[in-house]
């Protein structure tokens, strides 16, 4: 494979695990426009303990996920009365409030005669952890798939779960969810604990892979986008934000005959979709034909 | 059984229900009726726990249910259906009822885990009972958004039955449906009784309510204003009054 191929599809995965992230949000019913920060936040603490204090990237990219896990409780429950719209902005603002957080840490220490650490908006090099350990990028992107696997592997077996469909019909129709004995606000707070734990993990990839990192990086564009992506690929099944994942940067970006036009596709690619099919190509009533017919034959 | 004892429920300035007495006896059908925007919808969504009364209390076997979130009643035994079907349109139809039938139970198992990921933990004979009940047997896969109006009517009230309530709330349920639908809903109602379920059923469809319930009590501007059995209250002059107006002297 070539370098580029690898950086293609190893940009694939990372982003997917954001698109997963916010389409879990989708699911629960709310349009969040701030997974973004969990997926920066998973990415600045991961890079900090690595580059700086020297930890080994596995427990790094695990405490990672636990803050971005814990900021996804405390703006969860934040933010639990909220719907629809208000959610949506309310999302929007605590991410970019993180997002400018970041831009005024300055925090460096000296290794080997040079500063590491986040330095404000000229952001954060030298997270230098594959170099050190002689990762080649073929085998990151090997971790990025193996992980990637794990979490749908999990989010299948979730689906299938009793878990899974109590947290559709939260999702669905959280008046008559909890009419039917569901305890609404617990499985939307698990969910989006959840949800912040896989933007976590993207992150902390994320940061090692490009080993720098900056907070615009983590604008609202990286939150829009992850969004669209479940809506492009449809919200019945986790594969519907890969479908939108491979559409985007698999196709749009990464073949060089759309350079410079990627937005204008992509713009155009979510309109059309959500006039003709809202809730994305592979949408909850065609996911249930399909395994309906699959249990058939 | 259930009691209401001076129940009052304010939005603002309007009293939607005002101090307003009411006790329900075991494996009673108990009618509400009375004109529209006389707080009937009110009083279900109180019991059912989506409104919290501004006053008085709600007594369901003796316990006090009113500080309880919805879900927490419907393990304390209040069961409803909703005036506009409201179903999980794009969910297979034995989930809909699969749902109400293990929330009684799932509320009070600790252990999540088994819970979330120990099988389906339902009663299969039992949700196929339920779709015989109300005539669905045998579709039990099909979305529950593509069944006909009639047959969704038929679902809500199977759920609510599914979840095993020591007291089902019927809201309207034969609004929309036509004559044989009704003494079909009427003759499932009665069913109901024989179980011991205590029924509250508020409706608007005057045959139905006089054909099922032992006791009715009529409501007007949030305050009941007449209690008693179907021929009590067909005969009452206040109850005719309220309806129609004040007979007017007309020589």
């Amino acid at each position: 494979m070539s370098d580029y191929v690898v950086s293609v599809v190893s940009n694939m995965g990372m982003i997917a695990f954001i698109a997963l992230s916010a389409y879990i949000l989708l699911v629960i019913g709310e349009i969040s426009f701030g997974q973004q920060a969990y997926f920066g936040i998973g990415a600045y603490i991961s890079g900090v303990l690595t580059a700086m204090w020297g930890w080994p990237l596995w427990l790094a990219m695990v405490l990672g996920c636990a803050v971005a896990g814990s900021a996804a409780l405390i703006i969860g429950s934040l933010t639990l009365r909220l719907s629809g719209i208000y959610f949506a902005i309310a999302t929007l603002s605590f991410a970019e409030m993180i997002r400018l957080g970041l831009l005024s840490v300055h925090v460096q220490v000296e290794i080997d005669g040079e500063l590491v650490g986040p330095e404000g908006a000229e952001g954060f090099g030298d997270i230098r952890w594959i170099f050190e350990n002689d990762v080649t990028p073929f085998e990151f992107m090997t971790v990025i798939y193996v992980l990637l696997v794990g979490v749908l592997t999990i989010l299948f077996w979730v689906e299938r779960s009793r878990l899974g469909t109590v947290i559709r019909m939260v999702g669905s129709d959280p008046l008559l969810a909890q009419a039917q004995g569901i305890d609404v606000v617990f499985y939307r707070l698990l969910a989006t604990v959840f949800a912040g734990i896989i933007a976590g993990l993207g992150g902390s990839l994320y940061a090692h892979f490009a080993t720098y990192i900056e907070p615009n990086v983590f604008n609202v564009m990286l939150g829009v986008h992850s969004l669209a992506y479940g809506l492009i690929g449809g919200l019945g099944t986790a594969v519907g934000p890969l479908i939108g994942v491979g559409l985007d940067i698999g196709f749009l970006e990464g073949v060089r005959v759309f350079q410079g036009y990627r937005m204008i596709a992509f713009g155009g690619l979510v309109a059309v979709l959500l006039i003709f099919m809202p809730r994305g190509i592979l949408d909850e009533e065609r996911v249930h034909r399909i395994k309906r017919w699959l249990e058939r034959s | 059984m259930l009691k209401l004892e001076n129940l009052s429920k304010h939005f603002g300035g309007v009293r939607a229900v005002d101090d307003l007495s009411i006790e329900v006896n075991r494996g009673e059908v108990f009618g509400l009726i009375g004109p529209n925007g006389s707080g009937k919808s009110t009083i279900v969504n109180l019991i059912c726990g989506v409104y919290t009364p501004t006053a008085g209390s709600i007594r369901l076997l003796g316990n006090e249910i009113s500080g309880l979130t919805p879900n927490r009643r419907l393990v304390a035994g209040v069961a409803r259906t909703f005036q506009n079907i409201r179903l999980f349109d794009d969910m297979p139809v034995w989930k809909n009822l699969w749902v109400a039938q293990n929330s009684t139970e799932d509320a009070n198992k600790h252990n999540l885990l088994r819970r979330w990921f120990g099988g389906a933990g339902s009663d299969r004979d039992e949700i196929d009972a339920l779709l015989e009940f109300s005539g669905l047997g045998g579709r039990g896969g099909e979305l529950a958004g593509s069944l006909a109006f009639g047959e969704q009517r038929r679902l809500e009230l199977a759920r609510a039955v599914a979840a095993k309530p020591q007291l089902l709330l019927l809201d309207e349920p034969a609004a929309g449906m036509n004559f044989d639908e009704i003494k079909d809903l009427a003759k499932r109602i009665k069913g109901l009784r024989e179980q011991d379920m205590s029924i509250i059923l508020v409706e608007h469809i005057m045959e139905l309510v006089m054909g099922v319930t032992d006791r009715i009590a009529v409501l007007n501007f949030g305050g009941k204003i007449a209690e008693g059995t179907p021929d009590e209250i067909q005969k009452s002059s206040v109850v005719q009054e309220a309806y129609l107006g004040k007979p007017q002297d007309v020589a």
